[in-house]
């Protein structure tokens, strides 16, 4: 036995076995059919092509599996198909998702050609006049198999091309499922105001005597040559014949290869060469589902990116605006801050200097008092010594007389020095000159108000008719009422309602002006001595100056004079003549 | 009190004042005079006299402080009693380390002002009296002759007679004769007595 005999045996043997498994189990070929009318329709539908493929291909076993969209898909992705018939919508995502690819498209002899041949129309009762084109229907009732029929989407397609969405501008969407007749019934009974259906849909029920020719009025409506049918939207390509991703290349090319040589039969339906399907894929695209779903995620993102320069700068002047508006807030508050502060030292400074001065002034005052006073009362303690010596000795008359005489002067002496120490406080001449009494009020609020607004003091001036002129020394005046103002503002401290108010009238000649607290009022004692040089109810007080004022208001022939007001304050008034001519 | 009426001077350039204590100090005795300023009282003050001097810290021109500087530098040995309307602790420390008896401030008790015023007249006699002494002691040290000079120089150094002889290349004898013509030209009785008359002229 050679080698090369084994060899013969062995090759014979394998052919054997290959043209008995060809011949014995005819292979088992499931084709999936989209039945949107029901399993038998789908067979009967496409009963010529099936005839045709078992007879072209008898080592096959042709089933055809009719299903629903859904059922199809499952099928598919479960790969318990090698094939599949279907709408050219169905076709595009299949393609998309499961790398299914079309051998054959569907060619009706004497038909639309295959590549323009679907389409929809969305139809109304012919009584309804109102709704002529697809903008009409914005805020009516439409009806429709489903949202996923190829049908609904071409419509969809053609209203939002309108400005229409069909799920947000209507008054109502209905999906009325399978079979098609139930749209037609919808709209027919009135439910709906338009449906959608696929193109022929109402040309094959009038012709099976289901509807009457007038019944409806298909909306934007155009007939497309050698169609015969109505079409609201512009057509699409055929149903292709689809091969799945895992069917075999020889299987297919031989099924295609039968298809294509199919005769055409009564029903006038054969297949031709794949056509374009891209216009499919565009509607996908506008509408942005299926495979293009992901358009819709992400468009915001979209359109972000496509932007992204312009909302870069946009952002950075954003940026660059809020840091503006911060710092220039920042540098505003600082600087406010500061000069609140420079302005808060500058009076605490100027306050500082008051109170020093006020302070020498007192020291000053209380030196040359002292020294001006003891004189006299050494002098005198001298004189009455020597008196009381020379008496005791019993001495000379005379000289005792000299001594007890100079007692007497120097007291009077005594009496010129405390004279002279209030002529000196008030030594200055009065300067009258024409002053409006609302001016000299102002001007004394400028000047109280750094203290006014230290202290928290709240000053009223209550409103009054207009006053005449007086006869005054602002300088004077002010410190007059400077010195009220003081005292008011002294009288209230620490009375957190406290308030001073201001007012001011004329009447008989003169002008009355008005300084008013809230403060504790004044005591009996204090009512008797308040206006007595040194007489004083505060700590710090020198007792001068309601003394000086009211001799400063007497000089001008006016008076001073104070009262308590029933239920708590002082209330402080001066008069002023009116200025003569 | 040695007798003799003392003077007491008032220097103040109130009138009253002046005249007031004036008034109580002659009620006592005293002689007093015043003046308006310290200018007017140099004119006619003479050193080397014992009495008071009441005056004023503060007066117009020269003050009461400049005329006890000047006083000084003449060599006056008079008491000083300070009075003033406001006087102050530096004015006072200065007063009193210039010798003063004591600084009053206006008003003052009268007997406190008296008793002062006596105080400053002791004060002063005894200062003249040191002084008079003083200006005795160095007339007669000017007698001395030069020999006599250091004689005593080396006596009052505690040297005996020997030491002083040998120290001079004198004998002892002409030592002895140049020692007793110095106590005699200084008028004293013994060694002790002259120490304590050089050393005041010291």
């Amino acid at each position: 036995m050679t080698i090369r005999t084994v060899g013969h045996t062995f090759l014979a043997l394998i052919i054997l076995l290959l043209h008995a498994s060809a011949v014995c189990a005819a292979e088992a070929v499931r084709v999936g059919v989209f039945s949107y009318q029901g399993a038998e329709r789908a067979e009967s539908d496409w009963a010529s092509t099936f005839k045709h493929l078992r007879k072209t291909l008898p080592q096959y076993s042709f089933y055809a599996m009719p299903g629903d969209l859904k059922t199809l898909t499952d099928d598919v992705a479960a790969n318990r198909l090698d094939f599949i018939i279907t709408n050219p919508g169905h076709y595009v995502e299949l393609e998309a998702e499961y790398g299914a690819a079309r051998i054959a498209t569907v060619e009706i002899q004497g038909g639309p050609v295959p590549s323009e041949a679907v389409g929809a129309v969305i139809f109304t009762r012919a009584a309804r006049t109102d709704i002529a084109s697809l903008h009409d229907l914005r805020g009516k009732r439409l009806a429709a198999v489903a949202a996923e029929t190829f049908g609904f989407r071409q419509a969809w397609r053609e209203m939002l091309k309108e400005g229409v969405d069909p799920f947000s501008n209507l008054a109502e969407l209905s999906f009325t499922g399978f079979p098609v007749k139930r749209v037609v019934d919808a709209v027919r009974d009135g439910t709906s105001d338009a449906g959608v259906v696929r193109t022929c849909v109402l040309e094959e029920m009038v012709a099976k005597g289901l509807a009457r020719a007038d019944e409806f009025h298909v909306v934007a409506a155009h007939t497309i040559p050698g169609l015969g049918c109505q079409t609201s939207t512009r057509l699409y390509p055929d149903w292709p014949f689809v091969k799945l991703s895992h069917t075999s290349a020889t299987l297919a090319k031989q099924v295609a290869r039968a298809l294509l040589s199919m005769p055409v039969e009564a029903n006038r339906q054969d297949w031709t060469v794949p056509v374009d399907y891209h216009s499919v894929l565009d509607l996908y695209y506008d509408l942005q589902i299926g495979p293009y779903e992901i358009l819709r995620q992400h468009s915001l993102a979209n359109i972000l990116w496509s932007y992204r320069y312009w909302l870069t700068l946009l952002a950075l002047s954003l940026i660059w605006w809020i840091i503006h508006v911060l710092r220039v807030e920042h540098l505003i508050r600082k600087r406010t801050r500061e000069l609140h502060e420079a302005n808060q030292k500058a009076r605490l400074r100027r306050e500082e200097l008051e109170h020093a001065s006020r302070l020498s002034l007192v020291g000053e005052m209380a030196g040359s008092l002292a020294h001006e006073i003891s004189q006299p009362l050494a002098a005198i303690a001298n004189y009455a010594r020597g008196c009381e010596r020379r008496m005791q000795q019993g001495g000379d008359q005379a000289e005792i007389l000299h001594g007890v005489r100079q007692i007497a002067a120097q007291a009077e002496r005594g009496g010129e020095v405390v004279r002279n120490m209030r002529s000196f406080v008030r030594k200055r001449q009065p300067f009258l000159c024409r002053l409006d009494p609302d001016l000299l009020i102002s001007d004394t609020l400028a000047l109280f108000a750094p203290l006014a607004e230290r202290r928290n003091v709240l000053i009223e001036l209550e409103p009054h008719d207009s006053l005449p002129a007086v006869a005054a020394d602002k300088l004077q005046l002010e410190e007059v009422l400077l010195n009220l103002l003081q005292n008011a503002a002294d009288a209230i401290e620490g009375k957190p309602e406290g308030k001073i108010s201001i007012r001011a009238s004329s009447a008989g000649g003169v002008v009355e002006i008005g300084i008013a607290d809230t403060g504790p009022g004044l005591d009996d004692e204090a009512m008797r001595r308040l206006f007595e040089t040194f007489f004083t109810t505060k700590p710090q007080g020198l007792g001068l100056g309601l003394s000086l004022s009211r001799s400063i208001i007497e000089s001008h022939g006016g008076r001073l004079w104070a009262e308590n007001i029933p239920g708590g304050g002082a209330l402080f008034r001066f008069t002023l003549p009116v200025a003569k001519g | 009190m040695t007798g003799e009426i003392a003077t007491v001077y008032v220097v103040d350039d109130d009138s009253a004042m002046r005249d007031s204590i004036e008034f109580l100090v002659s009620s006592v005795g005293y002689q007093c005079q015043s003046y308006a300023s310290a200018e007017a009282f140099l004119e006619v003050f003479k050193a080397g006299e014992a009495a008071c001097l009441v005056l004023d810290v503060r007066m117009p021109k020269m003050g009461g402080l400049e005329l006890q500087r000047v006083l000084a530098g003449q060599g006056a040995t008079l008491g000083l009693v300070f009075v003033t309307g406001h006087g102050d602790i530096p004015m006072a420390v200065t007063a009193m380390r210039g010798g003063a008896v004591d600084f009053l401030e206006k008003p003052f008790n009268d007997q406190r002002l008296l008793d002062c015023i006596n105080e400053a007249l002791r004060y002063s006699m005894r200062m003249t009296n040191a002084a008079k002494c003083r200006a005795a002691v160095v007339t007669r040290l000017a007698q001395l002759t030069a020999r006599e000079r250091d004689v005593l120089d080396l006596v009052m150094a505690g040297k005996p007679n020997k030491v002083i002889a040998l120290t001079l290349d004198l004998s002892v004898k002409t030592v002895e004769v140049h020692r007793s013509k110095v106590m005699e030209k200084m008028a004293v009785m013994s060694v002790a007595e002259l120490a304590c008359c050089v050393n005041l002229a010291k």
